[in-house]
């Protein structure tokens, strides 16, 4: 409703601040790996089924039998965006390109697109996947131009 | 497997849509609700379930069903809350429908609500930003709602040639047809120029090419055939309903030109409905962005894939088109209160079919209409058809 002053609300004095603990021993290889600048993921051993984010069951057969596999780091550029209005967690950071990349085997991620600009970035461009280590020892991974 | 019995829309409700600082949760919800009740001409005694179609999270209350049925009075209903992202109200229609259908009830209730101005604007964009794969898209990506549909619009516009000015023509276009809604939050007509000036959200998708935040709800009745028959000589027939829906990391979907939930779900909904596209009058299509309408016009089947842009040119969705899309003017001019859209969707359709839509309402000549309410980028999809005939 258009309205020429505001109407009164209550601001409420209760806050919430949520921190998730995310389980992640079941693909904790990934995040070891990572650490170790290695990217791999999990196959199926029972119907071949390759799944990026890796899932300790099949969500082809429904098999709890994975193997992990090497998922490569040369990536294709499938789609990008600039982000220049960014979430409240993560006011501190500049604006950031993402990008969609299609690696070797079919499989996608979806990850920062380090040192990009506008001008330079194509789909179908060539990229690499590399690992990355926050300021507070967490591990990520970004693309870069190659 | 065919159903027990019909349903149709017998009551409508609908708020004033944009930035309700003036309500609260139940107040805003009770403003639909009592439309629909009178609209319906029941007694509110008589209705048997309540849905509550609302994504939440933005607002204080953790219970809004409870919330907004002890404000209406509606104590001792059935009822629950159900969510399926921006097309929450779709859900709380097919909830409602289902419970008619199945013969469980012969009057039912479907409010959409959100209240989505409660927190700051940052806030709000990272809870829409959560709206997908939290672990491997926001935790380290910092993923937002325009993000996710901006890889869209690049891919399409690398694919098909798609430019920034043809997705700026479909905000000019909801712009002009919410300036005829009184209820649309936006109230003035724009020009390509102002939306290719505005602020870059999140390349190449600017401040207009987005839905804005929005407070907001909508209401519908529901009833058996046989009530229907006695409350009112303008039931609007709930044909089909196609629900689908894809993966929740964006990087697993085969293309980004297009949504698979949106093509699985019309064919579904044109199958039960036994229509086509080409037997519709009307349609309200999920245009939370730009880019989203005309994806929305090739997956419905409205034109060949690619060809959404050119649609649109040809003035063919526009009202006097071959096929009117969102003259209430979209989610991206009456505005997108996520869990109500689905339901504001059924009431605009509704009002076409029953010739009630105003200075917007377009020739209604076979009768049908179609709601389109995506969930998140695709991760869920409701298509309904609706028609004036049994």
């Amino acid at each position: 409703m258009t309205m020429d002053s505001e109407p009164p609300t209550l601001h409420s004095r209760r806050t919430l601040s949520l921190r998730f603990n995310v389980p992640i021993s079941k693909t904790n290889r990934f995040w070891q790996s990572l650490k170790e600048g290695k990217f791999v993921t999990t196959k199926c051993t029972d119907c071949g089924e390759l799944s990026f984010p890796p899932q300790a069951d099949c969500p082809r057969c429904m098999g709890g039998n994975v193997e992990w596999v090497d998922m490569g780091t040369e990536a294709e550029l499938v789609t990008f965006t600039h982000v220049q209005v960014t979430p409240t967690s993560f006011v501190q950071s500049d604006p950031y390109f993402v990008g969609v990349g299609r690696l070797g085997q079919g499989l996608k991620v979806l990850a920062w697109i380090e040192g990009a600009t506008l001008e330079k970035l194509v789909p179908g461009m060539k990229l690499r996947l590399e690992a990355r280590s926050g300021e507070d020892g967490s591990s990520y991974y970004v693309f870069v131009q190659t | 497997m065919p159903l027990l019995r019909q349903a149709a829309i017998v009551g409508i409700g609908h708020s004033k849509f944009g930035r309700r600082t003036d309500v609260n949760l139940g107040e805003l919800a009770f403003e639909s609700i009592k439309q629909a009740v009178q609209d319906a001409g029941i007694d509110k005694k008589q209705i048997e379930n309540v849905t509550v179609g609302s994504a939440g999270g933005w607002y204080e209350e953790a219970l809004p069903a409870v919330v907004v049925n002890e404000y209406a009075g509606l104590g001792g209903v059935g009822t629950m809350r159900v969510e399926a992202a921006c097309a929450s109200g779709s859900a709380a229609v097919r909830s409602a429908y289902l419970s008619i259908a199945s013969g469980e009830a012969d009057i039912a209730l479907a409010v959409g609500l959100e209240k989505m101005t409660e927190v700051d604007t940052l806030t709000s964009v990272e809870l829409m930003g959560r709206a997908g794969s939290y672990l491997w898209e926001f935790e380290n990506f910092g993923m937002t709602f325009p993000a996710y549909y901006a890889l869209f619009a690049v891919a399409h516009m690398k694919r098909f040639g798609t430019t920034e000015e043809d997705l700026a023509r479909v905000a000019v276009k909801a712009h002009h047809y919410a300036s005829m809604n009184p209820l649309a939050q936006f109230q003035k007509e724009i020009t390509i120029e102002k939306v290719l000036s505005s602020q870059v959200v999140s390349w190449p998708l600017k401040l207009y090419d987005a839905c804005p935040l929005t407070d907001g709800s909508a209401a519908v009745v529901l009833a058996s055939e046989d009530v229907a028959r006695k409350l009112t000589d303008t039931p609007v027939w709930i044909k089909g309903i196609g629900v689908s829906s894809d993966s929740a990391n964006l990087s697993k979907r085969d293309n980004y030109v297009g949504l698979a939930a949106t093509v699985d779900a019309s064919r579904k909904a044109y199958a039960r409905a036994k229509v086509t596209p080409n037997d519709l009058d009307v349609a309200t299509c999920h245009d939370c962005f730009t880019i989203a309408e005309l994806m929305a016009y090739e997956d419905l089947g409205f034109c060949a894939k690619g060809e959404g842009a050119k649609l649109l040119k040809d003035g063919q969705t526009e009202m006097g088109g071959r096929i009117p899309v969102n003259v209430d003017g979209g989610l991206k001019a009456k505005g997108h209160p996520v869990g109500a859209t689905g339901v504001s969707m059924m009431v605009e359709i509704s009002k076409q079919l029953r010739g009630e839509a105003g200075r917007h309402q377009v020739p209604i000549k076979n009768g049908r209409g179609l709601v389109h309410n995506v969930g998140g980028t695709g991760h869920y999809c409701y298509v309904t058809v609706l028609s004036r005939d049994q």
